[in-house]
């Protein structure tokens, strides 16, 4: 290793990156703003997936049984379903397991001991095992006459699906306009420093330097402005995750919100990169049409 | 060493600046070109280290044929020449001792060679004891003598020197030629496009005298004026 070669190579690149530090501020800061755009949509859509991948493990129809149903024919709709090659599971929910689970579920929500009576028909809860066939055996259950009020959650499901598909276009859009506003600040800024050092420049091609060489240092400059953008947005990130994230799973009680869903270090790795190849376009394109000319 | 067939060059504005030169120059050859500005001289030199390329005919600088030289060969062409200008081109926030590292640092030299060449270039320059000023701090001479220094450091057989003593008085002047003369006398051959009368006249070297971008005489022992020497005029 020629250090003397490596610490001339870096003196070069610590006198670019020092000489426009307003310019470089702007960049770095474009980045940061870009980058935290594009760190919360991953956030959010990483939390979507998971919710949504969440509500398709737990479709399931319920179904109760008119009140006056008699247990035989309770016994040959168990017997039916049971049998139906659709029926992952099929379970039977007497009316005071289904008050338990109630109970279980709104605990600390609803007060419940406010029930004088149980006001629940018994159930049947069936999984099926493919959500496509979601549908057709609904239909057979409404069909059956000891059954009443079939639901399935299919409406949500879909609702769902539509909103993290439209809220993912929006974002893409916008993150694509910013990953373009940032390079082209970036690449102002470089041509800055290109610039303000076209006669080293010049003189580097007279004595015979690469292009190669010559754009080294701004890509390298490129890459910092890039890297740091990022960095700053990661950790404003890390903070607002801190922060906000405990605020907002305590005001919606009922969305299950995982913040383990996001791995926070791929996520980092990600933004990270995003950045620093930003930084590297940019600078690459904007030293190369100089070179060039 | 350098030899141009029938080269010519015509600037996108329609100039044309060349105008079918042939020319050769033998290794180890001290060679002025004269003639009024905008004769071609600048142009001639140039398109020797390829910061233009001819519209027509061959060139060839120690082997190399410049006038095809693709672009990426360009830099590997420019470390066998030297080139120096009549505004010095030095960075001014480089010492002199980094102005002449310089040439050899952008170039992927190691530190190790660095070192032992660049105090080699500024002893044959006389500037080691100038070696930690900023160009700033020295005079017209000493500032040229840096570029010169720059311009060998890497040890080019070919010196380009484009009006090197445009800018300074006769004695700093007389100073330059007889470094130029004593980098030739150790093999380096040197090409000077210049108008300093006295100093063509004092050296008594070859002088090609261009004329509308063509050679229009060239003596072997020549004056800048035209019939003061032996000449060889050709027919142009």
């Amino acid at each position: 290793m020629d250090w003397g070669r490596v610490k001339f190579f870096l003196g070069e690149v610590a006198r670019n990156f020092t000489r426009n530090a307003g310019m470089q501020a702007t960049a770095i800061g474009t980045v940061t703003v870009t980058i935290i755009l594009l760190g919360v949509f991953l956030f959010v859509r990483g939390m979507l997936m998971h919710v949504g991948a969440q509500v398709f493990e737990q479709i399931e129809i319920s179904a109760y049984f008119v009140p006056n149903a008699s247990p035989a024919q309770e016994e040959s709709v168990r017997t039916a379903l049971a049998q139906d090659p659709r029926v992952l599971s099929a379970t039977f929910i007497s009316k005071k397991e289904g008050l338990r689970e109630l109970r279980a579920r709104v605990r600390g929500q609803i007060d419940t001991t406010i029930l004088t009576e149980n006001p629940l028909p018994d159930k049947m809860r069936v999984r099926v095992r493919t959500p496509e066939e979601v549908a057709a055996l609904a239909k057979r259950m409404e069909r059956m006459s000891a059954l009443a009020n079939v639901q399935y959650g299919q409406d949500v499901l879909t609702k769902l699906l539509q909103l993290s598909n439209v809220l993912g276009r929006i974002g893409v859009g916008v993150i694509a306009l910013f990953l373009l506003v940032a390079s082209i600040i970036i690449s102002n800024t470089i041509r800055l420093t290109v610039f303000a050092r076209r006669r080293e420049i010049s003189i580097m091609q007279l004595v015979g330097a690469t292009n190669a060489y010559i754009r080294l240092p701004f890509i390298c400059e490129g890459f910092l402005d890039g890297l740091a953008g990022a960095l700053v947005a990661v950790l404003l990130l890390a903070v607002a995750q801190a922060e906000l994230f405990p605020k907002l799973a305590a005001a919606l009680p009922f969305v299950r919100l995982n913040a383990g869903a996001v791995d926070p270090l791929v996520l980092t790795w990600e933004l990270l990169s995003v950045g620093a190849a930003v930084g590297i376009v940019a600078s690459w394109l904007s030293v190369g049409r100089y070179l060039r000319t | 060493m350098i030899s141009l067939r029938r080269v010519s060059l015509v600037y996108p504005n329609g100039v044309r600046a060349l105008d079918n030169v042939d020319l050769e120059i033998e290794k180890g050859a001290f060679v002025f070109l004269v003639g009024h500005s905008g004769t071609g001289k600048s142009s001639l030199l140039r398109v020797l280290y390829r910061e233009m390329r001819p519209t027509g005919g061959e060139i060839m600088v120690d082997g190399i044929r410049v006038d095809r030289l693709r672009r990426s060969r360009v830099p590997a062409l420019r470390r066998h020449l030297g080139v120096v200008f009549q505004d010095y081109k030095l960075l001014i926030d480089k010492t002199v001792w980094e102005n002449v590292a310089f040439a050899m640092q952008v170039t992927g030299a190691r530190t190790r060679d660095v070192r032992r060449q660049v105090p080699r270039a500024l002893d044959l320059v006389g500037l080691s004891h100038k070696s930690r000023m900023y160009p700033g701090e020295l005079s017209g001479g000493e500032q040229q003598r840096t570029a010169i220094a720059r311009a060998l450091v890497n040890n080019p057989k070919i010196l380009l020197c484009d009006e090197p003593t445009g800018n300074l008085d006769p004695s700093n002047s007389t100073e330059i030629m007889e470094l130029l003369l004593r980098i030739n006398l150790k093999g380096t051959t040197v090409v000077v496009a210049t108008h300093n009368q006295a100093v063509v006249d004092r050296m008594r070297r070859r002088v090609v005298r261009l004329e509308d971008g063509r050679i229009v005489t060239d003596e072997e022992r020549g004056y800048y004026f035209l019939g003061l020497g032996q000449s060889k005029v050709l027919s142009g």
